[in-house]
C-alpha cells in the first residue's frame, strides 16, 4: 500500500473534515433543541402534543436516514420548498449552501428524534420530589423545568448524549449521496482520481476515528468535571 | 387564614380523604398525627395543591385556591413546604438553593436575596455552609436548610410533611429545635409528624387522622391525656 497520494490530495481531506465537523456540529446543536422540544411535548399532559411527538419519534426511528435525506433533498424541492442560497458561503463550503442546509436539516431532524428519547428518559429519572419542591416554592412548571429539572436531567444523560454526538459524526457521511463535500465525499473523489480503491478509505476511517475518539475522551473529562461539581 | 371544607381525595379507586373540615388560624401550630395510610400526608399536600383534591374547597387568605381560575403559584409563594426527603436541589450550592426562588419568582434583587439567605443561615448556625453542596451535608443540616429555603420566601404558613422521618435519630433534635423556634416566633404551622413529644410540647391543636377523616381533634393535653375516640386510644397506646 502506498500513501504518497496524501501529499497531493490532503486539501480534499481537509475540506471534507471541515465540512463534516460543521455538519455534525450544527446537526447536534439543532438536534438537541429539536429533541428538547419534542421530549417536553411527549411529557406534556396534553394528548395532542404527545401524539404528535410520538409520531415524529417513531417515524424518524423507523425509517432509514438515506430515505429521509432523499425526501428532504428532492421531495421538498418538488413541493416548492427551496432553501435560500447564500452564494457568499459557497466557496467556503465548497458546496452549494442550499444543499448544505438540506444536509444539516436532515441530520438535525434525524438526531432530534433520538435525542428526544434520551432527554425524556433523563427528565423522568429526576426524582419527583425535585419538581414538588420547586413548585412548592412558587415556581411555575416552566421555571422549575429550566432551573431545576433540565440541569439535573442533562447531567444524567451526558453519556448517552455524547454517544449520540458520535453517532451523528459517523452518520453524517450519508450526506455524500446528495453531493455535499464532506469527508466521505472527498474520499470518493480521491479514490476516483487516484484509482486507489483502498488507501483513501483507510485514511478516511483513521480521520473519522480520530475525531470520534477525541470527542469521546473530551466528553469523559467534561463528565468527570460535572460529577466533581456536586 | 386557611380553611378546608369537605375535602375529598381519590387515587383511582382508593378513597384517601373522605371529607376533611378544619380551619387553621394565624399563628396556630397544628400537628397532624395518625397511623400510616391514614391520609395525613395527602391532606397536607392538598393544602398547597401538590395533590389536587377530588372534591371540596380550600380557602387561603380569603382566596379559594381550589377554584379553576386560581393561579396557585401566587399562594404557594406564601406557603412554605418542608418534605420528608429534604428535596434540596443537588446541583446548586446551599446559597443558590435558598436564593433561587426569591430571585426568579419574587424578582428580588440578587444581593438582597443573598443577605436574607445569609441572615437565615446564621440563625440556624450554618452560614459557613453557604457554598457547600447538599450532598456534602448531613441529613439534619440538609433539612434545616430546606426549612430556611422555604422561609426565604417569607411565607405566611409553613407545611411540614414528616420532616424528621428520614433522619438518623441523633439529628432529629436539631431539626425540631428549628421548628420550635419558628413556632415561638408566631409562625403558622401545619406539621405532619410521628414525633409525639413535639406535638405535645409545641402544638396548639392536634388532629388525629384515621382512614381519611379527622377522627379526633383538640389541644395536646386533651388528646394525649384523655383521648375520647377508641381509635385515638389504640393509636396512642402503640406509639407512646
Amino acid at each position: 500500500m502506498k500513501f504518497a497520494f496524501i501529499k497531493n490530495y490532503y486539501p480534499f481531506f481537509l475540506n471534507g473534515v471541515k465540512n463534516t465537523i460543521l455538519l455534525a456540529f450544527f446537526a447536534v446543536l439543532f438536534g438537541v433543541f429539536i429533541g428538547l422540544f419534542f421530549s417536553l411535548m411527549k411529557l406534556s399532559k396534553f394528548k395532542v402534543f404527545k401524539v404528535i411527538s410520538s409520531a415524529y419519534i417513531e417515524f424518524i426511528r423507523g425509517t432509514p436516514l438515506m430515505v429521509q435525506i432523499f425526501i428532504i433533498y428532492y421531495g421538498l424541492d418538488r413541493i416548492g420548498i427551496k432553501f435560500p442560497d447564500i452564494p457568499a458561503l459557497d466557496p467556503i463550503l465548497g458546496v452549494d449552501f442550499a444543499d448544505f442546509m438540506a444536509g444539516i436539516i436532515t441530520l438535525s431532524i434525524n438526531s432530534g428524534a433520538y435525542v428526544a428519547e434520551i432527554i425524556r428518559a433523563g427528565i423522568q429519572a429526576v426524582d419527583t420530589g425535585q419538581m414538588e419542591a420547586a413548585r412548592s416554592l412558587g415556581m411555575s412548571y416552566f421555571t422549575a423545568m429550566v432551573y431545576i429539572i433540565i440541569p439535573q436531567a442533562f447531567r444524567n444523560i451526558l453519556p448517552a448524549l455524547g454517544n449520540e454526538f458520535i453517532v451523528v459524526i459517523k452518520e453524517s457521511s450519508i450526506v455524500s449521496v446528495i453531493g455535499i463535500a464532506d469527508l466521505m465525499y472527498s474520499t470518493q473523489i480521491i479514490r476516483g482520481i487516484t484509482y486507489m480503491p483502498m488507501e483513501p478509505l483507510l485514511v478516511a476511517a483513521a480521520i473519522y476515528f480520530i475525531i470520534t475518539f477525541s470527542l469521546s475522551k473530551l466528553l469523559g473529562v467534561f463528565e468527570r468535571r460535572l460529577r466533581a461539581g456536586a | 387564614m386557611l380553611e378546608v371544607i369537605n375535602l375529598h381525595k381519590k387515587f383511582s379507586n382508593l378513597h384517601v380523604l373522605k371529607g376533611i373540615n378544619t380551619e387553621i388560624k394565624k399563628g396556630e401550630v397544628v400537628v397532624v398525627i395518625g397511623p400510616s395510610g391514614s391520609g395525613k400526608s395527602t391532606f397536607l399536600r392538598c393544602l398547597n395543591l401538590l395533590e389536587v383534591p377530588t372534591q371540596g374547597e380550600i380557602i387561603f387568605e380569603g382566596v379559594s385556591i381550589t377554584s379553576k381560575k386560581n393561579n396557585i403559584n401566587l399562594q404557594r409563594q406564601k406557603m412554605g413546604m418542608v418534605f420528608q426527603q429534604f428535596n434540596l436541589f443537588p446541583h446548586m450550592t446551599v446559597l443558590e438553593n435558598i436564593t433561587l426562588s426569591p430571585v426568579k419568582v419574587k424578582k428580588m434583587d440578587v444581593q438582597k436575596a443573598r443577605e436574607i439567605a445569609i441572615a437565615l443561615l446564621k440563625r440556624i448556625g450554618l452560614e459557613d455552609k453557604a457554598k457547600a453542596y447538599p450532598k456534602q451535608l448531613s441529613g439534619g443540616q440538609q433539612q434545616r436548610i430546606a426549612i430556611v429555603r422555604a422561609l426565604a420566601m417569607s411565607p405566611d404558613v409553613m407545611l411540614f410533611d414528616e420532616p424528621t422521618s428520614a433522619l438518623d435519630p441523633e439529628m432529629v433534635g436539631e431539626v425540631l429545635d428549628v421548628m420550635k423556634n419558628l413556632a415561638k416566633e408566631g409562625m403558622t404551622m401545619v406539621v405532619v409528624t410521628h414525633e409525639m413529644g413535639f406535638a405535645r410540647e409545641v402544638g396548639d391543636r392536634v388532629l388525629f387522622m384515621d382512614e381519611g377523616v379527622i377522627a379526633e381533634e383538640g389541644n395536646p393535653e386533651e388528646i394525649f391525656s384523655s383521648p375520647k375516640n377508641e381509635r385515638t386510644k389504640a393509636f396512642l397506646g402503640k406509639v407512646l
